[in-house]
């Protein structure tokens, strides 16, 4: 039993807690509750209600509505009597007359109780003296962006000019402005000739160019800009939705001027099967067929454990590898270089090199890395005429070691008795 | 086995020693020495000695140890007056070289008599080793060639007159006047000479240590040297193929086989015949009827056939002569060459026109 009205507790609870919090959107939410003197107004964002006249004797009084400074209603109401006007959208805002009292000015007490309405969304309220014609209206700034482009259909590798302006349309000046520029697939930023950075404002009927760039095309295709986008406030702080520009498209064509160097790594060697502690003498051939030119031609080559490199016209061993590198390779430019590799253990191998160049192809702002691996035919590295002496024991060598030493001791020491 | 000591005195007598020494080793080529050891059938210890430092280094096949430098600058410059007082102030130290080689059983001495150590220390070390020794001497001396000069005729004549006095037990001659019809140049005749001799040796080594079908020895090689005049030489023939043993005993007695001109057939006294080769080739009769001819002119004659099998026959003939009419002729000519010297040494030591000269500044001191 007392296990069930715990529970019952808890779930009331929760209940209250959940219309409370949904209370702040649509529940009632008491303003004020105070004087307004005669000939003064409440307040409530570009809403104000002007106590017009109090009368202590009927313990009555009469309002006047103003919305923006235009009056939208007047109503008269007495002591403990309630007024209800509609408020903005579908909020209203009731006023008691809680009492009247006398002085240099008759005096309302009044309680102001908002309906239906974010309170977060109020931005103005308070009393105001002289009325409405003394209240600060807030306005609705409106950004017109237009993204405009010098031309539409261009080739890859052209150039296009985009100017990006704002002009605020709407009744009050627009603050805390910050525009955002995305950034275009397909595009290249060429260059920036005027870019708005930071927080700014825009006076009602002011237009100003924020951005004025270059972009340059690297592929061909049909592509729709991204709009440029601004998040903005009016005068009076209020947020107002985020504007955004048009997007205009731009049809990129095949470029005529996208250069290639295109470079060839032959690699051959003199002979394929050898015999252990011969030489091996390679090749490598670099052509450049390509339309530009290349460089930082590099080519590494990879010598496998058996064989070793000894030496190479133009290669040089960098961190061990011996490296072929070119500063600069022209167009059809043809070179041959040569190494030479000794067979040094018996096995199969084969001679792999990594082949890289860098070239400028006329429309990246980056140069453009390439690179390729090549693998030679295997190498066969058969044993070596004298191999088979060394994988005879020990002995075999020993014996006619000791045997020529021991000839050349006894001919020292025939020597030495026959020396006079 | 044999105990045999070789001396070599003089620049010849080393010559000859290392002609011995190389034949010994069986090979020609020089590096004989490295490829095999010297085939002596006895145990032979072989001495040069010498006063000139640069003859016994000319010497390729005989033992540093077995050269005896005796420093007398460099020679003696064929004078066997100073060779005498050189050996005689060296006397001890060259005998001590030759005991601590041990004892022996005949000693070959080998020398020219016509140089200057080797003639005169030959027969002074004769005459110690027969004082000291109870072993026979032998002396195997060469002749010069009669033009080379008068002291070297006169050094000749004394050397073997001082020899046949000295004790020596035999005298085996070799005649380089005779041995020159060989041919070639200077060089290669004396070192065919050389050669020759050497090869004769060696062969009477190998004949007095063999085993033999018919037995000569030490003993009778003494005999054969007590007898005659003292004086010996040597023959010796190498057959050719097909030669029967009857021509190779007789060419090695010819003159063309013998170290000294003579007439075997009517100068020698005794005689030791020597034959080796296979047993196919030594024909008995051959040989019995060549040394029966050979008995009948001179005596005796010693035989000994040492066989080989696949040798061609090889004749050794050791003669003594009971007289030599060649070495008659030779102190003839010696007799006139130190008749010359004589002549020469007293003419200068008469004629003073030298000393005049000299005596027109007696008394004056040059003037700076």
């Amino acid at each position: 039993m007392v296990r069930t009205t715990r529970l019952l507790t808890f779930t009331l609870c929760m209940i209250f807690f959940c219309i409370a919090m949904a209370g702040n959107a649509s529940a009632a939410v008491e303003l004020y509750n105070g004087s307004i003197t005669t000939g003064d107004g409440y307040q409530v964002n570009n809403f104000v209600i002007e106590l017009t006249d109090a009368f202590p004797s009927a313990e009555s009084a009469s309002f006047y509505v103003y919305n923006n400074g235009n009056e939208v209603d007047d109503f008269l109401v007495n002591e403990d009597d309630s007024y209800e006007f509609d408020f903005e959208d579908d909020a209203t805002i009731e006023v008691t007359l809680l009492s009247v009292s006398s002085g240099t000015l008759p005096v309302a007490r009044v309680s102001i109780v908002l309906n239906n309405y974010l309170l977060n969304d109020v931005f103005e309220s308070g009393v105001v003296d002289g009325g409405y014609k003394y209240a600060v209206y807030s306005g609705t700034p409106e950004l017109k962006i237009t993204k405009t482009i010098d031309k539409s259909d261009i080739s890859a590798g052209d150039l296009v000019r985009v100017t990006v302006t704002v002009e605020n349309v709407g009744d009050d000046k627009a603050t805390d402005v910050i525009f955002q520029e995305p950034q275009q697939a397909k595009f290249l930023l060429y260059e920036s000739f005027v870019s708005q950075t930071g927080e700014t404002t825009v006076e009602v009927g002011e237009s100003k160019t924020i951005f004025v760039y270059q972009l340059k095309a690297t592929e061909e295709g049909t592509y729709t800009l991204s709009p440029t986008t601004a998040t903005f406030s009016n005068n009076a702080g209020a947020d107002f939705p985020q504007a955004s520009s048009n997007s205009p498209v731009i049809t990129v064509e095949k470029g005529e001027d996208l250069v290639n160097a295109d470079i060839e790594f032959t690699t051959t060697l003199d002979k394929y099967t050898v015999s252990r502690n011969e030489d091996i003498q390679g090749t490598i051939k670099i052509k450049n067929t390509g339309d530009t030119s290349a460089t930082g031609v590099t080519v590494n080559i990879q010598v496998p454990e058996g064989l070793e490199f000894t030496g190479g016209s133009g290669v040089e061993t960098i961190s061990g590898v011996p490296t072929i590198y070119l500063e600069s390779f022209g167009v059809q430019q043809e070179k041959e270089f040569t190494f030479t590799l000794k067979a040094a253990e018996v096995g199969t191998y084969t001679i792999s090199t990594e082949n890289s160049y860098l070239y400028d192809n006329g429309i990246d702002a980056q140069l453009q890395k390439v690179t390729s691996d090549q693998v030679t035919n295997s190498i066969y590295v058969t044993k070596g005429k004298y191999d088979h002496l060394l994988e005879q024991p020990i002995y075999i060598y020993v014996v006619p070691l000791v045997i020529i030493g021991a000839i050349a001791g006894w001919i020292y020491y025939r020597h030495k008795q026959y020396k006079f | 086995m044999l105990n045999i000591l070789i001396v070599g005195n003089g620049q010849c007598g080393n010559r000859i020693l290392d002609a011995i020494n190389r034949e010994a080793f069986g090979k020609k080529s020089r590096f004989g020495k490295y490829l095999s050891q010297q085939k002596y059938k006895s145990n032979v210890e072989t001495i040069a000695i010498n006063t000139a430092v640069n003859d016994l280094k000319e010497m390729k096949f005989t033992k540093a140890k077995d050269r005896i430098h005796i420093p007398h600058l460099h020679g003696v410059g064929a004078n066997r007056n100073v060779g005498k007082h050189v050996f005689e102030d060296n006397k001890t130290h060259i005998m001590r070289q030759i005991e601590e080689r041990g004892n022996f059983d005949v000693c070959f001495v080998i020398t020219s008599a016509s140089g200057g150590t080797g003639s005169s220390f030959t027969p002074m070390l004769v005459k110690e080793l027969k004082e000291k020794h109870d072993f026979p001497v032998y002396s195997v001396v060469v002749l010069p060639f009669r033009e080379e000069g008068t002291l070297y005729l006169q050094n000749a004549a004394f050397c073997l007159r001082d020899i046949r006095e000295s004790g020596a037990d035999g005298i085996i001659l070799a005649d380089n006047q005779y041995l020159k019809q060989m041919g070639g140049n200077v060089e290669s005749a004396y070192n065919g000479i050389n050669d020759m001799i050497a090869k004769r040796i060696l062969f009477l080594l190998d004949a007095l240590d063999s085993e033999m079908m018919m037995v000569t020895d030490l003993g009778d090689f003494k005999t054969v040297m007590s007898g005659g005049a003292g004086l010996a030489t040597i023959g010796f023939y190498e057959a050719k193929e097909d030669m029967p043993v009857r021509t190779a005993i007789q060419k090695a007695l010819s003159p063309s086989g013998l170290l000294f001109s003579t007439d075997v057939y009517d100068e020698a006294s005794r005689a030791m015949v020597i034959i080796r080769g296979d047993r196919e080739r030594l024909s008995i009769d051959e040989i019995s009827t060549e040394v029966e001819k050979l008995s009948s002119a001179v005596g005796h004659v010693f035989k000994g056939i040492i066989v080989r099998d696949g040798e061609l026959p090889q004749v050794l003939a050791v003669l003594t002569l009971e007289s030599a009419s060649e070495l008659e002729n030779l102190y003839a000519i010696a007799v006139d060459a130190i008749k010359y010297e004589r002549d020469k040494k007293e003419r200068v030591s008469n004629v003073k026109e030298v000393d005049r000269a000299f005596s027109q500044i007696d008394g004056m001191d040059p003037s700076y």
